[in-house]
Formats: structure tokens, sequence, C-alpha cells
């Protein structure tokens, strides 16, 4: 009987939401609590594989995420502040500031971005319209976002599927979030799945092991421990 | 007029060693105009892309700028050049950016320009292929190999992203110019939304002057421009092609001039073989009164008319070969092979060969040469003549 007073209580909330909230709120459950992470990432390419395990702290704003794996990338260490992003290059022994555009470069060779990671670019340069349960977002007047429609897929208030269009009503990217941990409230998708549609056997898949909720060093977000790590 | 008469007997007289020495002085005749009116038109094609396409005859920025082309280094607040020689002028903006289309990322140097001054001063506005020019912001007119790359069609939006914004703005034109430059890395957008991506008024102002005047004008401006600007004339504005030019130059040069001292020495050494064989003539013609300078004078006389008719041919064959390929697009797959190779060099993908009355004159080094090396060497045999001795044999 809760439980069905709870679900009827959600449906009902999320009825009086406009189509706009839905996806703000949605994006909000996809940046999770802050908390610290391995994560997998694995990258498949036609006819070879490669997996790195990542070390990650993120305060659901700010990311510091540390390359564990394999032996001849790690130390590597991304650091995200808003729009400033920063590199470790053990080879190099040197913090470097990637110029803002860096944030559409592809994440370790993956088909994942900066901004898929950590970016709110579907709230901030689309219009959001709702049609049969799904979202069905088209890019603002002007704005800079080379998509010619977005589709997003809610389930329970939480995305599930996104799928990017070419300016010609071709899928060209699909994002796919499954498993979905409830956190100190919050809600992070232990599973993420990148399609590139173009392009067969072009897949990233990142899974999330060992998460732990709570606060994060501040250290962590100051590029000095991008070297030493946090 | 008589030497001249007896000269050009002689050189009749031998017809096939004629024919030969013509066929070496035609061969490098032809060969000469051919390298200096390519080397011309090779100089010229650069000129012409980057005074015309890729930069301006003048171009005036901040001395910073210069050092660094990075846009914050470019002008702050507006400026323009009074100078009677400046015959048009309009700001631009050179900024480096991330393109980004639903399928590629890529990065280019774009360059806001005003459409309108645009016009005047340069030929890519002319140079769309599908589409138009930018007519207002929002605007971004591309190359069109760099739209194939990026796999963006007219009417299609296109993410322009630098350090400080990003826009997205619609393809309205597809450049096909026929220049490397403007055809796989051009990006023009309206000089206001380079500015709001940027925050500059613009990085250089863009001048034309007269033809052939651009260097003067530069200097000339040099001397009246506020401190901390610097004016660069369309030589200095080339880069790395320029190294390769004049490095050609450099090699090809001194080349033909070997070529020249070769089919000289060829005709003087041919010379002196005659004039070996023909010791007793010339012996005879001394005896009969016949100064021996005039006899050596003979000698390179012969030199020369031999050497003047492989000249006429190789005049003859070369002009017909500079107007033939100053006319048709002989050099087209070179060419295009070449702005394949070096995108960036600023390669036009025509090379039309210049025909100057210039190259006559030096091709006719070779008959000056032939005639003092056969004045030099067979001549001094008979001017060294014993008479005495060659006549006692007859």
């Amino acid at each position: 009987m809760a439980r069905l007073l709870a679900a009827l209580l959600f449906l009902a909330w999320a009825w009086g939401q406009s189509p706009l909230e839905k996806l703000k709120a949605a994006l909000d459950h996809l940046r999770g609590p802050a908390h610290r992470a391995v994560y997998v990432l694995k990258v498949e390419r036609p006819g070879f594989s490669k997996t790195y395990r990542l070390q990650v702290f993120t305060d659901g704003e700010r990311a510091h995420v540390r390359v564990l794996e394999p032996k001849s990338e790690a130390g590597q260490a991304y650091l995200s502040l808003g729009q400033d992003l920063y590199l470790f290059d053990p080879r190099l022994g040197r913090t470097l500031r990637l110029p803002p555009t860096g944030r559409s470069e592809r994440f370790l060779g993956s088909d994942l971005t900066y901004q898929d990671l950590m970016g709110r670019d579907l709230e901030a340069l689309f219009e959001v319209a709702e049609e049969g349960g799904v979202l069905r977002l088209f890019p603002k007047p002007g704005a800079p976002t080379p998509y010619g429609k977005v589709e997003v897929y809610l389930r329970e208030g939480l995305v599930e599927r996104v799928v990017y269009y070419d300016q010609r009503g071709e899928a060209v990217r699909e994002l796919l979030l499954r498993a979905y941990q409830r956190l100190d409230g919050a809600h992070l998708p232990r599973e993420m799945e990148l399609k590139d549609l173009l392009r067969p056997g072009y897949r990233t898949l990142v899974q999330v092991l060992e998460a732990q909720v709570g606060p994060v060093p501040e250290r962590c977000f100051q590029p000095l421990y991008l070297e030493r790590g946090c | 007029m008589t030497l001249l008469r007896l000269a050009w007997r002689n050189v009749l007289r031998h017809r096939r060693r004629a024919l030969l020495l013509s066929l070496v002085v035609g061969y490098v005749t032809l060969a000469v105009l051919f390298m200096l009116g390519f080397l011309d038109g090779y100089g010229e094609s650069l000129v012409e892309s980057y005074a015309r396409y890729v930069e301006a005859p003048v171009v005036v920025a901040p001395k910073a700028w210069w050092q660094d082309p990075d846009p914050q280094s470019g002008f702050k607040a507006p400026f323009r050049v009074d100078h009677p020689g400046v015959l048009a002028q309009t700001p631009r903006l050179a900024l480096p950016v991330l393109l980004r289309s639903p399928y590629k990322a890529h990065g280019a140097e774009a360059l806001g320009v005003d459409p309108g001054g645009e016009r005047a001063l340069s030929r890519v506005p002319s140079k769309v292929a599908e589409g138009r020019f930018l007519a207002g912001p929002g605007e971004v007119v591309l190359g069109y190999r760099l739209a194939e790359r990026l796999d963006v069609r007219l009417g299609e939006r296109l993410v322009v992203e630098t350090g400080r914004k990003a826009l997205g703005l619609r393809v309205v034109g597809i450049l096909r110019a026929g220049v490397s430059n403007v055809d796989f890395a051009g990006v023009y957008l309206h000089l206001e939304d380079a500015r709001s991506l940027t925050g500059v008024w613009a990085t250089h102002l863009a001048l034309e002057a007269p033809r052939g005047q651009e260097e003067a004008l530069a200097q000339e401006l040099n001397r009246r421009l506020p401190p901390g600007l610097e004016a660069r004339g369309i030589w200095s504005l080339m880069g790395p092609i320029r190294a390769d030019y004049e490095a050609s130059r450099l090699f090809y040069l001194p080349l033909l001039g070997l070529f020249l001292f070769l089919a000289a020495i060829a005709v003087a050494s041919t010379a002196y073989v005659s004039v070996r064989e023909r010791l007793r003539e010339f012996a005879v013609a001394e005896s009969l009164g016949l100064a021996p300078w005039r006899l050596a004078g003979q000698v390179a006389l012969e030199a020369a008319l031999a050497s003047g008719l492989g000249l006429a041919a190789g005049l003859l064959g070369g002009y017909a070969l500079l107007w033939y390929t100053a006319t048709h697009d002989v050099f087209g797959p070179l060419m295009r092979l070449s702005a394949e190779l070096l995108p960036e060099a600023g390669l036009a993908e025509h090379l039309y060969t210049a025909v100057r009355p210039g190259y006559a004159l030096v091709a006719a080094l070779v008959v000056g040469l032939s005639a003092l090396l056969a004045l030099l060497f067979p001549g001094r045999l008979l001017l060294r003549m014993e008479v005495s001795a060659y006549l006692k044999e007859v």
C-alpha cells in the first residue's frame, strides 16, 4: 500500500513537471552525489579494445580522474573545474591547462567527451518538448551544438537512453545508462554505454565499481594535486 | 662585311657540324626560356594566391601580433590607415577555432571578415561554388575540402568554438577557389561573430596596394605608422613557401648559367677543332694580307653565327612552349597534387608560365659567350700561328 502510494505520488509529481524541469531533474540525478569510485572504461574498436581503470573523485560539479591502468598510461590525471580542464601527463612531468574547446574532445580516445561526462549542454542549448513520454530536444536558434535533435528517454525520472541525431535526421550517437544505484538520496548509473551509430564496432562502456559516497577533500580539486594525487 | 660573308660561308660549308651546334644551343635556349618562364610563373601564382586569397597585398598589425598571432595581441580599438597609396582597407580577425559537426571535430584558423570590405580586396567572396558569401552575423563559409572533411552541407549548423565562447553558425556558402589554403582550410565568419568569440576589434588590417608596389608601400607605412604597429608587404607574408620559391631560384639560376656556359664551350671547342683543321687555309689568308686579329674575329663570328642559328630556333621553340603553357593548364595535375601534399602552402591549383621578352636577352648570352670563348681559344691559336710553318708544306 505504501509502495503504491509512493508510486502515485511520484507520478503526480512527474505529471506536474514541465519537460524542461523533467530534463533538469534527470540531469541532476545523472551527476550523482559527491563520491569517489573506480570506473572501468572499455573502448571498443573494430578488431581491438582497450580497458582503462580510473580513480574518480567528484563532488557532482567538479571531477578529478586518475588513470590506474593500463600501466603504460597510469598516472595520467584530469581535473575538470567548470570550464577549466587540466591534464597531468607523467611522461611530460607537467600539468597542462587545456583550452575549453578541449571539453568537446574525446576522453582517452573513447567515444565520450568531457561534455558527456560533466556537461549541461542538453538543458542549456536545447528547447525541450515531450512526446509520448520521450523528451525531444531541439537546438535553440544559434545554439552551439552540431546536433539537429536529441531524444532523451526517461524511466522513473532517470535518464535511460539518449539518442543524438544529426541535422539530416539520422541518429549518430546513442548513450545508454543502466543499473542505477541509489546513493545517499541520489542516483548513479553504474553502467554507461556509448555507441557511434555511424561506425559499426565503435563503442565505449563505462562501469562504476567501488563507489563510496561522501565528501571529497577539497585538495582533490586543486591542480597542484593532479601530479601527486589526492 | 666581307668577314661576315666569309664566316657565314664557313658555317654553311660544314652543315652537319653547324646543325649539331645549333641543336645544342637551341636546346639550351629552350631550356633557359622554359625555366625562367616557369619560375616567374610560379612566383606570380604565389603572389596572386597570397595577395588575393590567403593574405592581402599589405597587412598592418601590432608588432606583438606578428610575434605571437594570438587574437589578444590584435587591435583593441578601431584603427585606420590614412595614406594615398592605400586603395582600400578592411579589418580582419584571425582566430584559432575548433569546428564541430555531428561527425567530426577539427581545429582550424578562422577569419572574421567584413563582407563588404572583403569584396573590395579579396577574390574569395567571388569564389563561392554553392550558396553565397557572408551577408551578416550567424553565418559561416567554408572551403569545399574542409566542408567534405567535416561532412557539413549548405544550410547546416556548424559549431565554432574558442576558449572564450562557442557559436552555432549556419553554413551559407562553400568555396572552391583553386587555392589550397582556401579550399582545404578556409573558414570565414562575420567580423561581429569573430569579435564576440575573441573580444578584440581585429587582429590586422588588410590593405589594397597598386600592383608591384606592395613592398614599397609597406616600407613607407612603417615610417609613418604609430609605434607598436608594423606593415608587411606580400613577399613578407608568404611564410615558408617564399623560402621554397627563393631556394628554387637560387638553385635553378646558377644551373641555367652552367647550361649556357657548357653550350658555349661546346661551340668554342667545335670551333677549335675546325680551326685546327683549317690552319693552312688561315695561313694562306694571312699571307694574302689578312691580319691575324681579323682571322680571330672571323672565327669568333663563325661561332656566333652557328650559335645564333641555334638561338633563333631555340627562341622560336621556347616562346611557342611558353605561350602554350601560359594559356593552357598544363601544370594543373602537378599543382593539384602539390596542393594535396601541402594544403597550407598557399599553392594555386593552376600554374601558368610567364612570357617575357627579357628571357631572350638571357638566352642570347650563349651567343656572346660562344663568340668570346671562340676568340679566346681558337682565335688565340690563330694569333700565335707561324704562317711559314704551314706554307712550307704547300
